[in-house]
């Protein structure tokens, strides 16, 4: 049981860590990848 | 009413937020293209925001909390094994690469590419029949959510489950996918920010020991365990990896992620990342029911041998002890977050949904039943018109079906079982069709016929547990495929890839 609980810890870690540094990084810079959605939507109906 | 005017005044604003920016997203649908895949303009960051958002919903958290509440840490299992796969899927770029080569917009118009009209039809039946029974709990279950962690009164469920589901109807329906991709982003932002608050302030209220501690009192070793535990076990786990491999490669809300990204190297790099984001996904609101067993586990035991939760005296369900937590220990302003959160999960699922049952209506059955008939094809406006039509008419079926029908066991093997009608045969016939030389329209007919039978009949009437039924409709689906195409010799045309 012991060493049950320390693997679903050190899985528990991992996950809440790279949800949460994952979750930074798409915010940041997934403005610029809607602005550029938008660039290629408007083109692509202008052409 | 357990909410304040300050948590009404965070969600009023959140919802109108997301319906102006949702309702932008009209003006930039010019084709059925933009409308289904969003111009195929998607880039990493925002797809994996789209994708996350779109697999994330309140649904998610309260079916991996009644897990975590019922089966304790060994749940953690199922989640680790989504996470893993989907991380997999994403290195190798298992089928999602080959499909976004084939610039398809729905699964099943691979069935027409590779094996024959008529087996696009039959797919897209049993894809939009899977897929909406699938969403047809979304709006109960949270509803319940709402209500509960809310206050709202009970008797206005209804209702509650009436404006959810107009809001996300309003914007999917003018913009498609582009307003989906839109809401997805400010909805991930929301919904992330409340998952942490929550699984901090979870963790912090019920104490780490003592979640330990319940665990190993109510359930002992099988509590950390899945290969003891009796409602996991091997046949569980396989059933599980085969089933995720099958998911995230072919379940349509995904694969329509995939098909709208700017390239396969794109597809592979936005499954992977996400596949870190799944970890996360299910683990953390297993840890919420956990701690909601820790402290108000504390009633007489279920059918399933769990102690049932207990709050103000009265007795309720597993899948309500989550909610009931978040009620209890998230204060002013903080649960206006936390709600809006939820809110933003369960519009960026439900919306994503709507459009992906939807276009499979649309494209895959009723345009091909149309071209069989000899009636002329439509324009793009006329395409997007049958899109809403569809729209609405699974957002009625998912009001109905949410009302009326009462779920048998566990939300989370219910949504996996009906994921099977259609994914059992969809994932075979895709890998078949992909890698496998022989592979031809005998073997997928039998694959996609055996796996849905091999999932509705034991499950729906012969109350067969979901382990074996699950098991069950791969086996069959993958040896009626290899069974029907070395049977039937033909050979199938090659693959037309079209060109960039």
């Amino acid at each position: 049981m012991r060493s049950w609980l320390t693997f679903w810890t050190l899985w528990l870690l991992v996950a809440g860590a790279s949800f949460a540094a994952i979750t930074v990084v798409v915010i940041v810079k997934g403005a610029r990848d809607l602005r550029d959605m938008f660039t290629g939507l408007k083109r692509s109906r202008e052409e | 009413m357990n909410f304040a005017p300050i948590d009404w005044i965070i969600v009023v604003v959140y919802l109108a937020a997301s319906l102006i920016m949702g309702v932008i997203g009209k003006r930039y649908v010019g084709s059925i293209t933009d409308y289904l895949v969003a111009g195929r303009e998607l880039g990493p960051y925002v797809g994996i925001a789209t994708l996350a958002a779109t697999e994330i919903g309140t649904i998610t958290f309260m079916y991996y909390a009644e897990l975590g509440y019922k089966y304790g840490f060994a749940a953690f299992a199922a989640a680790v094994i989504s996470g893993v796969v989907m991380i997999i899927v994403g290195r190798t770029g298992l089928i999602i690469s080959r499909f976004r080569e084939l610039k398809l917009m729905t699964v099943p118009e691979f069935f027409e590419r590779k094996y024959s009209p008529g087996l696009r039809i039959l797919t897209g039946i049993l894809v939009a029949t899977g897929g909406i029974l699938n969403m047809g709990v979304f709006l109960k279950v949270e509803g319940e959510f709402l209500t509960i962690v809310t206050g709202i009164d009970p008797r206005y469920l209804v209702t509650v489950m009436t404006v959810i589901l107009l809001l996300e109807l309003t914007y999917t329906v003018l913009g498609g996918m582009v307003s989906v991709v839109i809401t997805d982003f400010i909805q991930y932002a929301l919904l992330s920010v409340a998952v942490i608050l929550v699984s901090i302030w979870a963790v912090l209220h019920t104490g780490w020991d003592s979640m330990v501690t319940k665990v190993v009192t109510t359930m002992g070793h099988d509590g950390f365990s899945p290969f003891t535990n009796p409602r996991f076990g091997v046949t569980f786990l396989i059933w599980q990896l085969l089933l995720w491999f099958a998911l995230h490669t072919c379940w349509q809300t995904t694969a329509m992620r995939m098909f709208s990204t700017r390239s396969p190297e794109i597809s592979k790099k936005v499954m992977t990342w996400t596949g870190f984001i799944f970890l996360g996904r299910g683990m953390l609101p297993i840890l919420w029911g956990i701690a909601a067993l820790a402290m108000l586990g504390t009633g007489p035991a279920g059918k399933d041998g769990v102690l049932l939760p207990v709050v103000g005296g009265q007795v309720l369900q597993p899948v309500e002890a989550m909610p009931a937590m978040l009620a209890r220990i998230l204060g002013p302003g903080v649960r206006g977050i936390v709600v809006a959160g939820m809110l933003a999960a369960t519009m960026s699922v439900n919306s994503s949904y709507l459009l992906g049952w939807s276009s499979v209506i649309s494209q895959d059955i009723i345009l091909p039943v149309r071209r069989r008939l000899g009636k002329g094809p439509l324009s793009s406006r006329q395409q997007i018109l049958l899109n809403r039509l569809a729209n609405l008419f699974v957002s009625l079926f998912v009001m109905f079906w949410g009302l009326y029908y009462t779920l048998p066991g566990a939300v989370y093997l219910y949504l996996h079982i009906t994921a099977t009608i259609y994914l059992a045969g969809a994932f075979t016939c895709a890998v078949g069709g992909l890698y496998w030389r022989r592979a031809n329209v005998a073997g997928g007919y039998a694959a996609m016929l055996l796996g849905a039978a091999g999932a509705i009949v034991p499950y729906f009437f012969l109350h067969w547990g979901e382990n074996v039924t699950g098991f069950a409709a791969f086996g069959l689906a993958a040896l009626g495929f290899v069974a029907g195409s070395l049977l039937w010799k033909r050979g199938d045309a090659a693959l037309e890839v079209p060109h960039a």
